[in-house]
């Protein structure tokens, strides 16, 4: 399982925040693979902890418990205990793009100076180097070389965020985690944006953490999708297989709510009680039983685990215990 | 936080220059005492033993009513303090009646006429107000009030007991307004901003469109909302009016710890000066916690924390 | 009616890219904190003002033809007239002369002190409020102990135990004052903190000074000048006051405070008034000046009243 071409396998990963003598379990044991060249989607809602787990990931914010293991040529390491060397090259191969266009990039600097620390560091000495491959990577996102004087407040969100892409692929690197990256542009603008990253993702082999709660947006870049909820992956599987087989509640919901546009298409949106519940109190159980429609007395005792289930021939995973019964 | 600051201020005291029984001990023992008996005395008093342990002593002698002696005068520094207390707070509490009725008043009518002529002029004259150094501003109205007009006298004070109140307010007039005229531009901008905000609230619209008068909407319901921070304010004034009465009072001659203060700047008379500086740190770590407490009553909504 | 609707699309895509190319999508730029700074008509007063007596101090030499502690005792007590501005003091020096020297030393305590106090502000400030932890909370100790005293007492304190000289002075200053720019500078430092180009950056592994000194601090500039402007006024005030008293800059160098001394006579003060009336009042002036510039600086920068 480890030949196949896995660039990270996380396993039963963990951020607790404590503040107050309270735990605020953002990440609960959250366990998947990603293999290289692929788009694994992490979706949810607000609050079920999928941008921690992405800034964990990158070492932005220190994990609890757990492993997250990068394949580095061959070589596996776990990044939670990488020594600060090893951390300075880890750094080079794991970059993130971040969602609000307007505080992405630094106002008080050009473009060219906020993208040319980073190259000075990972060591581009000369300063016509730097220009060139900067243009370079400008031009990448379909930007011209010329905006590199410019100031952000110059451009557009969408424009904005192609500079985020560019200062991310800077540093040449592998996997890049991809926090709610379309989220704050228009409709239009998302089909774009959205549009490079596939293009970039082939030209340049790269490997997605996509982390977003729109649905539609799922579909056009996935591969791979795991549903998470209050901390916990609810189910993970192939994108068509997610689609057709939808094996939580959960997924089911979410899926229903997608908007259709189609005149003909009657809504047979599932509409779930309540509110999400707070990460600091969590429901005893299955996390998601005070919310589900088919929930039983088994729900609200035991936490289901994440299983696995072979459907057709590839493997699916989720946590309900309703999938015990069948 | 305050015993740190009780260590440093012993600190300070420990750098008085000379022997450090001349301000522990009362300079009529000192007089008198032979040079054996001044031995025996250092050692009682424990000022051959490490820092610590002079420091404890000295807190617990502190705690209990021993400050030392003034080392010009030889006064107890309790003493000192004490006499001088009155006339301070006297000072200090008519600056701040005078700082918070008109700044507030001025504040709110401005925030009323919003935009008019008085309403820049209230706040240019703010302005001008925080510009001017206040001891200036005494110098003036010196010239102009005691020396020229000769409404008031030029400084002093009446003792309390000697005459009645309103003999000794002629002399307190001068100083309170000169010591409040910082703080008024402070209020007056405080009450106008909160003014504002209180008239713009929806429950002040609602009055008027009950039909309630113009007036009475303005005064009652707005007036006591935008007081409420003005109020409060008060704790965070204390620090300015401590450290503004120092200058005032030499300037008015007043007879007060402030003036007591400058008299030991001058002479380096470093215990007064530690006692002194204490106390003031007292004073204001006081006013900010009953500025706390009142927040906490005034606006239910805040917790006392 | 599909292909209708796409050219429409296609319009519209076309528009938003041409206006894209034109640079013309973005928001504000920082020139229009400039200009509603020139709109401010007090401010630009101020400044006016300001510069005035500034440059008149500077150039004292070149204005007056007396020295500043020229002794001329026969003329002492002489009212002003066409060869004294301003009429001489006690011991026959010209007053003129003296008051603009004096701005020299009043105005560079007054501005020494404020710059000072502002680059040990920022200095811990940016570190200390990007990276929090125990660097922090020392810090915010110590300067939550320098604000319990109120500070006439605090200097003056200070005064007696350093001694009284014009550095020290600068220095007691730089002192009492650094702690409200590190508050500052701290706030400014938590707030930008969670912006997420900051993140981007600790993405790449640049290091904990080079973000906090290099790519946050020039955006928390605004506030930092705007304190420094008004601390300027509240330091010469202070340098005034105690040098009234005696107790500020030694009475051998002449300052704005160091003139007014002699008022405390209350003979001098109604029979010699061009000894200390004029002096107060350029004080009062110069001061009044900085607090306009300082709040037209305040307004033009502040976010909350943009647009």
């Amino acid at each position: 399982m480890n030949n196949d071409n896995t660039i990270i396998s996380v396993d039963n990963l963990k951020t607790y925040f404590y503040t107050n003598e309270r735990c605020n379990k953002a990440v609960n044991g959250v366990s998947f693979k990603i293999k290289k060249g692929r788009t694994l989607c992490v979706v949810g809602e607000s609050g079920c902890g999928k941008t921690t787990l992405g800034k964990t990931i990158l070492q932005l914010v220190k994990a609890t418990a757990g492993e997250a293991i990068y394949d580095f040529e061959g070589e596996k390491k776990d990044l939670n205990q990488l020594s600060d060397k090893e951390m300075m090259k880890a750094r080079k191969k794991l970059q993130i793009v971040f969602q609000d266009p307007h505080s992405s990039l630094n106002p008080a600097f050009t473009i060219f100076g906020s993208l040319q620390d980073p190259l000075k560091k990972f060591g581009v000495k000369s300063k016509a180097e730097r220009k060139k491959i900067i243009g370079d990577l400008l031009e990448d996102v379909n930007l011209r070389r010329e905006y590199m004087n410019r100031y952000p407040h110059e451009f557009s969100g969408g424009q904005r965020q192609r500079i985020g892409i560019a200062r991310a692929l800077s540093v040449e690197p592998e996997l890049i985690v991809c926090d709610e990256a379309v989220s704050a542009l228009d409709v239009s603008i998302q089909a774009q944006v959205l549009k490079l990253l596939q293009d970039l993702k082939d030209k340049r082999n790269l490997t997605y953490l996509f982390i977003t709660h729109d649905l539609s947006v799922v579909e056009y870049i996935s591969d791979r999708i795991a549903v998470m909820y209050l901390g916990k992956i609810v189910e993970l599987a192939d994108s068509d297989d997610l689609y057709q087989d939808t094996l939580h509640p959960y997924t089911e919901a979410l899926l229903s709510a997608i908007p259709v546009a189609d005149l003909d298409h009657k809504s047979d949106r599932i509409i779930l009680k309540g509110n999400v519940p707070s990460p600091i109190d969590p429901p005893s159980g299955c996390p998601f039983h005070p919310r589900c429609p088919k929930e039983f007395a088994k729900c609200s005792k035991v936490i289901p685990e994440l299983k696995k289930y072979i459907i057709d021939g590839r493997e699916h995973y989720a946590a309900c215990h309703l999938l015990d019964q069948k | 936080m305050l015993l740190i600051i009780t260590f440093l201020i012993y600190g300070g005291l420990e750098l008085t220059p000379g022997d450090a029984v001349s301000y522990m001990v009362s300079p009529d023992v000192l007089a008198n005492i032979s040079p054996e008996k001044l031995v025996e005395l250092r050692e009682s008093l424990g000022l051959n033993d490490p820092f610590i342990v002079r420091y404890f002593n000295w807190l617990g002698g502190v705690l209990q009513g021993d400050f030392g002696y003034s080392l010009t005068s030889g006064v107890s520094i309790s003493k000192i303090v004490f006499d001088r207390l009155g006339a301070t707070l006297e000072l200090s509490i008519a600056a701040l009646l005078f700082s918070s009725i008109v700044g507030s008043v001025f504040g709110t009518l401005s925030a009323l006429k919003r935009g008019s002529i008085f309403d820049h002029v209230v706040t240019i004259f703010g302005m001008v107000g925080v510009s001017i150094p206040r001891f200036f501003f005494a110098l003036v109205s010196i010239l102009i009030f005691s020396l020229t007009l000769n409404w008031l006298p030029a400084g002093g004070r009446i003792f309390p007991g000697y005459d009645s109140f309103w003999d000794r307010l002629p002399h307190l007039i001068l100083p309170a307004i000169v010591l409040g005229s910082t703080m008024t531009a402070g209020v007056m901008r405080y009450a106008r901003s909160s003014m504002l905000d209180a008239l713009n609230k929806d429950y002040i619209k609602t009055a008027r469109s009950k039909g309630i008068p113009e007036w009475r909407v303005n005064v009652v319901h707005g007036f006591r909302v935008a007081l409420t921070p003005v109020v409060v304010l008060i704790g965070f004034r204390l620090p300015m009016l401590i450290g503004g009465s120092v200058v005032i009072e030499q300037v008015f001659q007043w007879p007060g710890i402030g003036k007591e203060f400058v008299s030991a700047v001058k002479g380096q008379n470093l215990p007064l000066i530690m006692m002194i500086a204490m106390f003031s740190v007292l004073a204001v770590l006081i006013a900010s916690f009953l500025v706390d407490i009142f927040t906490a009553l005034l606006d239910p909504r805040i917790k006392l924390d | 009616m599909a292909k209708h609707r796409k050219s429409k699309l296609d319009k519209k895509m076309d528009e938003i890219k041409r206006k894209e190319e034109a640079g013309l999508l973005g928001g504000e730029s920082y020139n229009r904190a400039i200009n509603k700074f020139k709109n401010n008509h007090l401010a630009l007063l101020g400044l006016i003002l300001f510069s005035l007596i500034l440059l008149t101090s500077i150039f004292a030499p070149l204005i007056s033809p007396y020295k500043p502690g020229t002794i001329d005792v026969l003329n002492r007590l002489k009212a002003p007239s066409l060869s004294h501005v301003f009429g001489t003091d006690q011991l026959g020096r010209d007053v003129f002369t003296r008051v603009l020297f004096g701005g020299r030393i009043s105005i560079l305590v007054g501005l020494g002190s404020a710059l000072g106090a502002a680059f040990i502000g920022v200095l811990i400030g940016s570190y200390a409020g990007y990276k929090g932890s125990w660097i922090d909370k020392i810090f915010l100790r110590i300067s939550e102990m320098f604000m319990s005293f109120p500070r006439m007492i605090l200097v003056l304190m200070l005064v007696s135990i350093l001694g009284q000289s014009l550095w020290n002075l600068i220095i007691i200053f730089i002192l009492t004052g650094w702690g409200s720019v590190y508050r500052m500078v701290r706030s400014q430092m938590l707030s930008i903190r969670e912006e997420e180009y900051v993140q981007a950056l600790r993405a790449f592994g640049l290091s904990d000074f080079v973000i906090a000194y290099k790519h946050m601090l020039p955006n928390a500039i605004a506030p930092i000048l705007v304190n420094i402007t008004l601390s300027t006024a509240m330091f010469i005030l202070q340098e005034t006051s105690l040098s009234f008293l005696g107790l500020g800059v030694p009475l051998n160098i002449a300052t704005w405070g160091n003139i007014l001394n002699v008022a405390q006579d209350l003979n001098v003060l109604r029979e010699n008034w061009w000894i200390w009336l004029p002096v107060g009042l350029i004080i009062s002036i110069f001061v009044f000046s900085i607090n306009f510039i300082g709040d037209g600086l305040r307004d033009s920068t502040d976010p909350s009243q943009q647009g």
